[in-house]
């Protein structure tokens, strides 16, 4: 008897497993990961795909990349005498700076230098990186010419993938919000406790995993970022959360993020959050030289 | 001769079927109760009480399409041989069960026996509600004709091929299997062990799922006097319905605290529920009194392991977190990990408490049958809200990663850290890829399928 189970359900099996191959599944979308690439005359180049990290190792200094990546994704355990805050370079650079409108890595070695308005001068990548690294950071700049800022380089060189110098893959770095929407902090206020403060924490304190390394970072206090910071700034810290926050509350996105604020909600979270006590950056007053500062800058 | 020969063989063929049918009338005939009791429908105190019965049986689950009307059916229930819609039981006079008087109820409920006298599947577990007593019945009647609002929805035929759609065999299945019987308290048990058992034997019919069925679909067990597979683990739905039982694989890492809270909440700080369980805490569990939990959990945690399974896993060093912290990915599968995985689950494999579940020591990742892990990896899950915790949390789907990559980074988390499990193969994935996109969808109100 027990036999003639095993041989019904076998054969079972195999009409189950004819059925499942005549219904061939269609090929899952996801998020999109080829995107056209311009030079900078306009001129089309060869698409650019967003590459998966097990091609890393096929690259000659695949040690040196994948170093770039983690010190990037572990920035605060990995280099803490360079950040006062607890935060890693992905914490705003989601998934590892590969996400189109999260702040992505990916056209970076290929824009600068460039010249940077807050700086009123040319700046260097590495020079960008620093800034990061006293600002969102609120630490000290790392030696340009060390291992660690190597690194990070060869991991942003090896996201461009062949993309030349120049060109830009046609994606956009940030959401485009509105700066004309007028923000609500009281409104950002509730909000924040609906929204973000199961992670971040009711006093934006943020949470650390059992191995002590952040994983939600502190939003404002003693340990995130200081004023100097984009973030600081009402309309670049909305852009990052109508698109990138909450994350892990959907089914679909890479990590489950956003389609959950509205403009007007990203503005008025950003507003309030923002504004609740953080570092100075002494060296603030050098910022704009040539004035057109933004209306959102903090000082 | 041969003419003979044959008309002989179509005439007792014929009086076998005949029989058969003849058969199933009369054994169907005899099984329906003709209780004469009366019930008032405008008993308050009845009707509440039916109110809470009917979240201890989980009957909206399984009669409600999410976001459709409640109990007005059309849930697609994916069997071996077709699928089954569920029906309108709200008090609907032509498509719900508006029509029914109390007996015919309690034959439907507890019997499986319908008002046209037709034999139901067993996809309704009126096997385990069979035991459920006379008084809570007349109460979930109350419930239904007086608290439930009228939907009208026709209820859909299964897509169950001829032959095998005969209802009249289910009679003779329902000799078989689902005999007529009260509940029998587990020999020695304490009041509290005993109230689990029945919750979790009758209205909770958790056996519907958790128990192995035998090739008639039917429960192998009903209770753990009835035998040994009771709440042993199953397939159902594509999904693993894990092991009930204190084994390694089972519930030994369970406390009954955790046990009674992720009923209760969807999660604890390990786990998070998904798949079909979720439906179960967002209609059922969540609703449970405190008492009814830490019952189920009591009787639970004194059930022993499956003779032959393993009662605890064999002590295992955690080698993984040192390894990913300090950038050593060793496979191919942790390389994935790494890019796609870790940022919620972290390298230490333990999630963030009562947002994102752990997955070392997750009870959900090292089943011997790998289906679970495979579909909530393809398909995402979002975690149902309580009355607990301020935010429910999803986990995205990954059924854009290839084969090769889900294989690959399962097999890494089955064996990282301290968890034990055999390796899934790539073609495991694409099975369940196919079986997911040929799931019928559910029937929302006006007949269209979603």
């Amino acid at each position: 008897m027990n036999k003639l189970y095993k041989i019904a359900a076998a054969v079972a099996l195999m009409a189950g497993g004819g059925l499942a191959a005549l219904a061939a599944p269609p090929a899952p979308a996801g998020e999109p990961k080829t995107f056209a690439v311009l030079d900078k005359d306009g001129r089309r180049l060869a698409d650019y795909t967003i590459p998966s990290d097990t091609l890393i190792d096929k690259e000659p200094n695949a040690e040196q990349i994948r170093y770039g990546q983690r010190l990037l994704n572990e920035t605060r355990r990995l280099l803490p005498n360079n950040t006062g805050a607890s935060l890693n370079c992905s914490s705003c650079h989601v998934q590892q700076g590969k996400k189109p409108l999260g702040a992505p890595y990916i056209n970076s070695v290929n824009s600068f230098p460039q010249f940077n308005p807050r700086a009123g001068r040319e700046v260097t990548l590495a020079d960008r990186i620093n800034g990061c690294f006293q600002r969102s950071m609120n630490g000290k700049p790392l030696d340009k010419a060390s291992p660690e800022m190597a690194a990070m380089l060869a991991y942003m060189k090896w996201l461009a993938q062949d993309v030349p110098h120049g060109a830009q893959v046609q994606i956009k770095n940030a959401w485009p919000i509105d700066t004309k929407l007028v923000p609500d902090s009281a409104r950002g206020k509730t909000l924040y406790a609906a929204q973000c403060a199961a992670c971040h924490g009711a006093n934006g304190e943020g949470k650390r995993d059992g191995a002590g390394n952040i994983v939600f970072p502190p939003l404002w206090g003693d340990e995130s970022f200081n004023i100097g910071a984009g973030l600081a700034r009402t309309y670049k810290a909305a852009a990052f959360i109508r698109n990138s926050m909450p994350m892990g509350v959907n089914t679909h996105g890479n990590w489950g993020e956003g389609a959950v604020l509205s403009d007007q909600d990203a503005v008025d979270v950003a507003e309030y959050f923002t504004h609740m006590p953080r570092p100075d950056f002494p060296p603030k007053e050098k910022d704009w030289p040539d004035g057109k500062k933004p209306k959102d800058a903090r000082y | 001769m041969k003419h003979f020969g044959i008309k002989a063989v179509a005439l007792v063929a014929l009086l076998g079927i005949g029989g058969g049918i003849g058969g199933a009338h009369l054994l169907t005939a005899s099984r329906k109760t003709d209780t004469t009791a009366s019930v008032d429908p405008q008993d308050r105190r009845l009707a509440e009480a039916g109110a809470y019965i009917a979240r201890t049986a989980d009957c909206v689950a399984c009669h409600s399409v999410p976001g459709d009307k409640p109990f007005a059916g059309g849930l697609a229930m994916q069997t071996p041989v077709g699928t089954i819609y569920s029906s309108n039981i709200t008090p609907d006079k032509a498509s719900g069960i508006g029509a029914y008087s109390y007996a015919d109820f309690k034959n439907a409920v507890q019997y499986g026996i319908r008002k046209d006298g037709a034999a139901l599947y067993p996809a309704m577990p009126y096997p385990s509600y069979a035991i459920m007593p006379d008084r809570d019945i007349q109460a979930l009647y109350a419930y239904f004709m007086a608290d439930v609002a009228p939907v009208a929805k026709p209820s859909a035929d299964s897509t169950i091929p001829w032959p095998l759609n005969m209802r009249w065999p289910m009679a003779w299945w329902q000799l078989l299997f689902a005999g007529k019987r009260d509940f029998a308290a587990p020999a020695g048990a304490d009041e509290q062990v005993k109230r689990g058992a029945y919750l979790v034997e009758g209205p909770g019919h958790c056996g519907a799922c958790h128990t192995p069925r035998g090739l008639a679909y039917q429960e192998k067990a009903l209770s753990m006097a009835d035998g040994d597979a009771f709440l042993s683990g199953a397939v159902i739905d594509g999904w693993r319905a894990k092991s009930l039982r204190g084994e390694a694989r089972g519930l030994a890492s369970w406390s009954a605290a955790d046990i009674a809270l992720f009923l209760k909440t969807g999660r604890t700080d390990r786990v998070a529920v998904f798949g079909a369980m979720a439906d179960v805490v967002e209609h059922s569990t969540r609703y449970f009194t405190d008492d009814d939990l830490a019952s189920i959990a009591a009787y639970l945690k004194q059930l022993p392991p499956v003779p032959g399974k393993a009662p605890v896993f064999p002590a295992k060093a955690d080698n993984t977190t040192a390894s990913l912290l300090a950038g050593r990915y060793d496979s191919r599968g942790a390389v994935i990990y790494m890019e796609h995985c870790v940022i919620c689950h972290r390298a230490d494999g333990q999630g963030m408490a009562r947002i994102f579940p752990a997955l070392a020591g997750n009870s959900a990742i090292f089943a011997q049958n790998p289906q679970s892990i495979i579909q909530i990896t393809l398909e995402g899950g979002k975690m149902p809200a309580n009355d607990h915790d301020a935010m429910a949390f999803a986990m995205p789907r990954f059924n854009h990663l290839s084969d090769q990559d889900i294989t690959d980074v399962i097999n890494f988390i089955r064996t990282a850290w301290t968890n034990q499990a055999p390796p899934i193969a790539s073609d495991e994935v694409a099975h369940i890829r196919g079986f997911l996109a040929s799931k019928k969808p559910n029937i929302v109100s006006g007949g269209k399928h979603e």
